[in-house]
């Protein structure tokens, strides 16, 4: 009993003292954010820890912080309840970009901005958002082309590990690795391009073939370092590892240390932090009445064994 | 009922199906037992060895030792799955539990790895494994509920289970050169992979558990007839319970295998590997109704499915061509070897 009154006490406290607090500054944007699912990955988990993080130091900002578990039914009904609550501006993680459209077009017509954030909405959803914050997939695709232009002096014969089928990213970061190879890059062939699915196991397996098949390979380019590694790992066992050489996207932990070693020539800086900061920042700046770009990018550099000290490890 | 099919795997060419086709039936079978002997109602193996002659043909490195090697280390992980999977079926029930039961040991025992050591990281994941296998057979095998809903439940509560666990954190092992624990997944033994080689052990021993001792006969009663079993004095609810049991230990040593060849471990890392591992046991010809079925089969199963993804990949065909052709040969397998037990390629009926 003595127990819950003091808790009873202190939230009273806490709640008059808010109260008071914003009486005295201005007006508290009160910002929603429903994501795709959280816990399902480390960029996901960061992601989100990073968003509290950015928003409980800027004291003019409070959050509704909610997660669809990669549920489109939910995420539709949370974007909802969000309208329900009148915030600010809604931050959408679409789990599906076309499956959210309605939804947000509902948000648009109460008059609340949305930003999508990470993974675009689907065209026909553009004109109902405020803004679109997250990596630039297609940028990525044609950083990672000039890594490997730059690995292999402009001449060789490579192989593709793309991301899951049907996936935006996958098929974005592809493009674009394509398209800038082909434009700046004649010398680099793409041999053979096959899914890696995101998954490593799967990655080493589909590297292992690529391996028996084409008996030169110079360069391996996987859509995310995660399949780099298991490409990597491929090789090592092989014992030709030493004549490849490895780019990916969104640098992990792993790839990171890889590069460390010298194994693994370099890949692009996707931080879940700057991505998360990203999606705020632009939201407060739509609610301020800011001019914000449509497409709203954050920074995602390449990173290789040479400007790798200037960048702190992944957490993931 | 249960004799029949236990005996089944020892002289196959006997008991296989029942004689007494007369005429055309007779002829197909003289011509079929020219080709191939005893292989001749063993379909399978046949439909396996015309897809190595067609991929060998086409690609001149597929039959390569380096390949066969390198295809034969990959089937592993899928393959000693596949196995556990093939006495549960045989013991009448499913489990679909396998994939996300596979992400949650990876996960375990590549993060208590660094954290315990790799004698115990191994001890800790096989008994938290054998207590997700005995909750499914504790389900399935006391309660009697359906194996089909108990163990699709399953797949998704060890799915969250792995996440809790986890946080959504990707493990990693520090020190990979270094380690003991990749003698699983990177080693040799005798110039052989070890995962070939813990899969070829796996397949003996459990060959010789289902076919030779009271134990396997069991499985097959139970699987064949329940009521039938029971009034036959085997306790039902032990067996299924035990074959749970087995499964949850292969999915250990396949998370093992995966484990060291990775080195690190996503929380979705058998997600969809529960299908494939069905799809091998029902491609070596175990019947879903429980009660039929080899080891061996469900081993020429893995190795169809492994060589197929690997020979179109050979060949040069794009991934979605070889999600059709994965399924018309897939098809092309079943048919073949129900057209070998039935000696002929159509019959009106079963």
């Amino acid at each position: 009993m003595d127990k819950k009154m003091k808790a009873l006490i202190a939230g009273s406290t806490a709640v008059m003292c808010l109260a008071l607090a914003g009486g005295v500054s201005a007006k508290t944007i009160k910002i929603g954010i429903t994501q795709n699912n959280v816990g399902v990955d480390s960029y996901q988990t960061t992601y989100e820890k990073a968003f509290i993080a950015a928003a409980k130091a800027d004291p003019n900002v409070s959050t509704v912080v909610l997660d669809a578990g990669g549920d489109v039914a939910r995420q539709i009904a949370q974007i909802q309840d969000l309208i329900q609550q009148h915030v600010d501006a809604i931050i959408v993680w679409p789990t599906n970009g076309k499956a959210v459209v309605p939804a947000v077009k509902k948000a648009h017509d109460a008059g609340i901005p949305v930003v999508i954030t990470n993974s675009n909405i689907a065209k026909q959803g553009m004109p109902y958002i405020a803004a679109f914050s997250g990596p630039n997939n297609i940028k990525q695709g044609e950083e990672a082309a000039d890594l490997m232009c730059k690995a292999l002096n402009g001449k060789g014969q490579i192989v593709q590990i793309s991301g899951k089928p049907g996936y935006t990213t996958a098929i974005q970061r592809e493009k674009g690795f394509e398209v800038q190879l082909a434009k700046k890059c004649p010398g680099v062939k793409i041999m053979a391009t096959q899914p890696g699915d995101w998954n490593r196991e799967k990655s080493q397996r589909v590297m292992e073939d690529f391996l028996v098949k084409y008996p030169k390979i110079d360069g391996v380019y996987a859509a995310d370092d995660n399949m780099g590694v298991g490409a990597l790992n491929a090789a090592l066992a092989a014992h030709r590892a030493k004549d490849i050489k490895f780019v990916g996207a969104t640098n992990f932990a792993v790839g990171y240390e890889a590069m460390a070693k010298g194994e693994y020539y370099g890949s692009v800086y996707q931080s879940p932090v700057e991505d998360a900061k990203n999606a705020l920042k632009t939201a407060v700046e739509v609610v301020e009445g800011k001019k914000v770009p449509k497409m709203n990018y954050f920074p995602t550099p390449p990173i290789d064994q040479q400007n790798m000290k200037n960048f702190s490890k992944p957490v993931f | 009922m249960a004799e029949t099919h236990t005996t089944a795997s020892l002289a196959p060419a006997a008991t296989e199906r029942p004689r007494g086709g007369q005429g055309e039936n007779a002829m197909a079978e003289t011509r079929l037992k020219q080709i191939g002997g005893l292989l001749a109602r063993q379909g399978i193996f046949v439909a396996f060895a015309l897809f190595m002659i067609g991929f060998a043909i086409f690609s001149d490195r597929f039959l390569s030792v380096e390949n066969i090697m390198s295809v034969l280390r990959a089937a592993a992980i899928i393959g000693v799955m596949a196995l556990g999977v093939t006495v549960v079926v045989i013991g009448g029930n499913l489990d679909l539990s396998v994939g996300s039961m596979l992400s949650f040991s990876t996960v375990m025992v590549v993060d208590l790895h660094d954290k315990i050591g790799p004698g115990a990281a191994i001890g800790v994941t096989l008994v938290a494994t054998l207590g997700l296998g005995a909750v499914n057979g504790l389900l399935v095998g006391v309660a009697k509920l359906n194996s089909l809903i108990v163990t699709l439940g399953m797949l998704s509560a060890i799915q969250g289970l792995t996440l809790i666990y986890s946080g959504g954190k990707n493990v990693d092992i520090a020190n990979q050169d270094t380690t003991w624990f990749k003698i699983f997944g990177r080693g040799y033994i005798a110039d052989i992979p070890t995962p070939i080689v813990i899969f070829a052990l796996a397949a003996v021993v459990l060959h010789v558990v289902m076919a030779y001792t009271p134990f396997g006969r069991r499985v097959y009663a139970t699987g064949g007839n329940q009521t039938a079993a029971v009034f036959s004095g085997i306790r039902r609810n032990r067996v299924v319970f035990a074959t749970y049991l087995i499964s949850a230990t292969c999915v250990a040593i396949s998370a093992i295998i995966l484990g060291s060849r990775v080195m690190g471990s996503q929380n979705n890392v058998g997600q969809g590997y529960e299908l494939q591992a069905l799809a091998a046991v029902i491609l070596g010809g175990t019947s879903l109704l429980g009660g039929a079925g080899t080891i061996w089969k469900t081993v020429i199963g893995v190795l169809i499915l492994g060589f197929i993804q690997n020979g179109l990949l050979l060949l040069g065909f794009e991934y979605y061509v070889q999600w059709l052709v994965t399924w018309a040969v897939i098809i092309l397998a079943v048919w073949l070897d129900i057209a070998a037990k039935r000696g002929r390629l159509w019959s009106p009926i079963a």
